[in-house]
């Protein structure tokens, strides 16, 4: 199932908000800047709520 | 047109679509769907008495919607196949009620309301893929009225016009009331040559096209006043010049200015063109009976599909990638598969006839040959190590590993079918396939004799063969400068990349590794760098784990077009790496040293229960 | 596996990598890595003269792997893959290190790194290519068939040149009739003849 889920953009350290379904087929993810266009985009994991 | 229609080895297939194509040089398997005409081509005499009965009217796209046709209609006069078509969206139906006349009348019995698309499939050896261009949509410049102004055609609908085949017979007359234009204003480069509408590249021949339409227009009319509105007239090729001067010897005025804005008279249906003359840098104002927009080139609309069926690439302005723009202008980077036309960038018809002949002359000879050599990359299973996960096949793009679950014996590879991407290879945690002429030994002497000395200064990058790597080519060939810390390592495919080279490049003291392959839609292995996806993922959260930066690794889809962001990459990067400081080297080195002598620990423990096993089943 | 004897190639390209790398330096380097029997240094080495040098190291040192230290394996690989052949080599025994496009043209105001860079690529490529094995390439028979797709003027000419040349052709188009969008054009420059 596809959730909301933050990415960071590791090269420019932006971090955006979108979807993400590890069992759908991937996308080609780009950062969202557009002096950026990065593809290291890593989805972040929710932080475990205490 | 007559000619390819006619030919004995030419089956012409009108109203298809490619709509599957698998295997591999000299040896493509084809899947056309051939839509339902509703017209027998074959019985149909092409004789219109079905025409005359229809009683449904609809806007001829043949005469860019200048006149109408009727549901059952023939294309234009000349078109081949010489058969009616019955466009089934348009048509009442063959209800009694409703109509069915023209089935009424047609004596060849050749209309069928229950035709229906077919597949067809075929084999070959070469593909030529000559699916042309688009025309800009002129509507995309508001400024200049097209579409919401009568008289403001653009070039297509200038054709048709003055074609003793159009709407007019030839008469050529503007749209609001009929009467023939005198006053006559003809705008260059719209949807071309701008950052705000349209492309940045020239469309190559508009320029020509307008000088042809104003010799055309003085021929048949000589009291045409015809004025041009152009950034550079671009008459380069053989004979253009001199067309362009008598062009303008005829009395035609060339005015060095693109209009800012034109405005209608509504009372006249006349047009003002405001212009700022950039030889004089005075503003003037012009009227018009009629303004023709010269119109750019765009992209087909179908290359995207196409694009994926052969795995092709294409340039930043949308057309497709050749493999070299140089020495191989029509061959896809794809073998087998050769690009024509306007699909390649925008050209004129000479040019066209002369790209389609070379495409011919190269498919040709592979066909000729006879036979294919196959580059030896691909791979193959020590049953003895494989531990039957099924991983392997699991990953193949090309289903070549054939696994059966649960089964005694280990995978095999049908060589044929495998292309040599290497993710298989990559994916098995057992070290059972081997790569050929790309070894996890070979790759691994490459990475420690490349970071053996002041490793500190690299970008340790691993590049896939068809487009970052050929992207680096390409930065190269425009000699597009940037940091020379890269250290480049090929692939055949980013996929190829196992998770243990990158931890080994960090390992020797690297300060930053580089991931790169084709965009998704360019893969060249079909979806094979989407594991690469699935790896670098795995590896963020395993450097981090381990306290190590995952910044340090990144990953960047590079077409082999895209020397410019290949450029780009590495000077953002060498900001990164420059930030990376001498400790934390250090201490990334100490911890992955620890991992790897742990795994070795691993593997010798592995390894001794193989043979304890082995020496059980002996005994 | 045999001991590994290999000879290193650095080409200047006339000036095309010469200007900006030292492959003076680059070849003394060459000569201290690990199994290298010869260095020769080329100003072209993909030129007649420069082949003939391949060959003729191959036989005098016995060399069993080849490193052509240029430009790029997309341009010239199959030229030295064939060379190496003709010497008795197998194909795959012949490593490429990218010394133009990835190296000279990209870094001219970079002399030092750049040569550094060179270095670094050359040994990574020594080191590969004594580890390279043979390979037997599958040679697969042709389907003498071509598909056309798009029925325009292009479409059409490539359709009959081939058909012409003897191979049976499938031409496909999406519309119901070929032509395209030439038809559509009324004359075309710079002949003013009719379209159709």
């Amino acid at each position: 199932m596809s959730v909301a889920t933050k990415f960071k953009c590791l090269r420019c350290g932006h971090e955006f908000d979108g979807h993400y379904d590890p069992k759908a087929p991937l996308v080609e993810w780009t950062c969202p800047l557009p002096e950026c266009k990065s593809n290291s985009i890593r989805p972040m994991k929710e932080k475990k709520r205490e | 047109m007559m000619d390819a229609g006619r030919h004995s080895r030419v089956s012409l297939m009108t109203l298809s679509e490619v709509e599957e194509i698998t295997g591999y040089v000299g040896n493509f398997h084809v899947k056309v769907r051939r839509k339902a005409r509703y017209v027998d081509s074959g019985k149909c005499t092409a004789c219109g008495e079905c025409v005359n009965v229809c009683p449904v009217l609809r806007p001829d796209e043949y005469q860019s919607g200048l006149s109408t046709r009727k549901a059952i209609h023939i294309p234009f006069a000349q078109a081949v196949p010489s058969s009616y078509i019955l466009n089934m969206d348009d048509c009442l139906g063959n209800n009694p009620i409703a109509c069915g006349k023209c089935a009424e009348v047609c004596e060849k019995d050749c209309i069928d309301f229950n035709d229906q698309d077919r597949i067809e499939e075929f084999d070959v050896g070469a593909v030529v893929v000559a699916i042309g261009m688009d025309v800009f949509d002129a509507r995309e410049v508001p400024e200049y009225g097209y579409g919401r102004y009568q008289n403001v055609i653009d070039s297509m609908e200038f054709e048709r016009l003055i074609c003793a085949g159009g709407p007019t017979g030839g008469h050529f007359v503007r749209p609001s009331d009929r009467s023939r234009p005198v006053r006559i204003g003809f705008v260059q480069c719209v949807g071309s040559r701008s950052r705000v509408h349209g492309a940045e590249y020239c469309s190559n021949i508009c320029c020509m096209n307008t000088v042809k339409d104003t010799l055309l227009l003085g021929e048949h009319y000589p009291d045409t006043e015809s004025k041009v509105f152009y950034t550079d007239i671009r008459a380069f090729g053989k004979g253009f010049e001199e067309m362009y001067n008598r062009s303008r010897e005829e009395g035609v005025k060339y005015i060095r200015g693109l209009p800012g804005e034109i405005e209608e008279d509504p009372a006249t249906g006349n047009l003002l063109v405001h212009v700022e003359n950039t030889l004089t840098g005075e503003l003037e104002e012009h009227e018009f009976d009629l303004v023709v927009l010269s119109v750019g080139v765009r992209p087909p609309k179908d290359r995207d599909r196409i694009q994926k069926l052969l795995t092709l690439s294409k340039t930043p302005s949308g057309f497709l990638m050749e493999s070299h723009p140089k020495l191989m202008p029509v061959d896809a980077p794809t073998r087998g598969v050769y690009i024509a036309g306007c699909v390649e960038a925008p050209k004129d018809v000479k040019e066209s006839v002369c790209q389609a002949g070379t495409a011919a002359a190269r498919a040709g000879n592979l066909l000729s040959a006879g036979e294919v050599t196959i580059e030896a990359y691909t791979c193959r299973i020590d049953a003895e190590i494989c531990n039957n996960c099924g991983q392997c096949a699991k990953v193949c793009p090309y289903h070549a590993i054939s696994f059966v679950k649960g089964a005694k014996t280990p995978p095999t590879v049908v060589e044929a079918a495998c292309a040599g991407c290497g993710t298989c290879g990559s994916e098995c945690r057992f070290g059972a396939i081997t790569m050929r002429h790309f070894t996890d030994q070979q790759i691994e002497a490459q990475i420690d004799a490349m970071l053996a000395v002041d490793p500190m200064d690299q970008i340790f990058t691993f590049a896939c063969n068809w487009c970052s790597y050929a992207g680096g080519d390409m930065a190269g060939i425009s000699r597009l400068q940037h940091p020379a810390s890269g250290r480049l390592i090929r692939t055949m495919c980013s996929g190829r990349v196992d998770e243990s080279w990158v931890l080994r490049a960090f390992r020797k003291g690297a300060p930053m590794v580089l991931l790169s392959g084709c965009h998704f839609a360019d893969c060249h292995y079909i979806d094979a760098n989407r594991q690469t996806v699935k790896r670098v993922l795995r590896l963020w959260d395993k450097l981090e784990k381990l306290g190590i930066r995952p910044e340090r690794l990144q990953l960047e889809w590079i077409s082999a077009a895209e020397g410019q962001k290949f450029a780009k990459v590495f000077q953002v990067l060498e900001e990164h790496r420059l930030r990376v400081t001498k400790e934390e080297i250090e201490q990334t080195v100490k911890v992955l040293e620890e991992e790897h002598l742990k795994k070795l620990a691993r593997e010798a423990k592995q390894a001794a229960k193989r043979a304890e096993k082995t020496a059980e089943a002996t005994a | 596996m045999e001991q590994a004897r290999i000879g290193v190639f650095v080409c200047d390209c006339g000036l095309n990598i010469a200007s900006t790398v030292d492959c003076g330096a680059v070849a003394l380097a060459a000569e201290e890595m690990p199994d290298v029997a010869c260095v020769v240094r080329n100003k072209y080495t993909c030129a007649d003269p420069g082949q003939n040098e391949i060959k003729k190291a191959i036989a005098e040192h016995g060399l069993n792997r080849v490193v052509v230290a240029s430009c790029s394996p997309r341009m010239h690989e199959p030229t030295f893959r064939n060379c190496v052949e003709e010497a008795g080599v197998n194909p795959y025994l012949m490593e490429m290190v990218n010394l133009r496009e990835h190296c000279s043209w990209v870094h001219t105001n970079q002399k030092e790194a750049a040569t550094r860079k060179a270095i670094d690529l050359v040994r990574a490529g020594v080191a590969r290519a004594g580890l390279l094995e043979a390979q037997e390439e599958a040679q697969v028979p042709v389907t003498r068939a071509a598909l056309v797709i798009g029925g325009g003027i292009t479409g059409i000419q490539a359709a009959l040149d081939l058909a012409n040349g003897g191979h049976q052709v499938y031409l496909v188009e999406k519309e119901a009739s070929i032509g395209g969008l030439m038809a559509k054009l009324d004359k075309t420059y710079p002949t003013m003849d009719c379209s159709i």
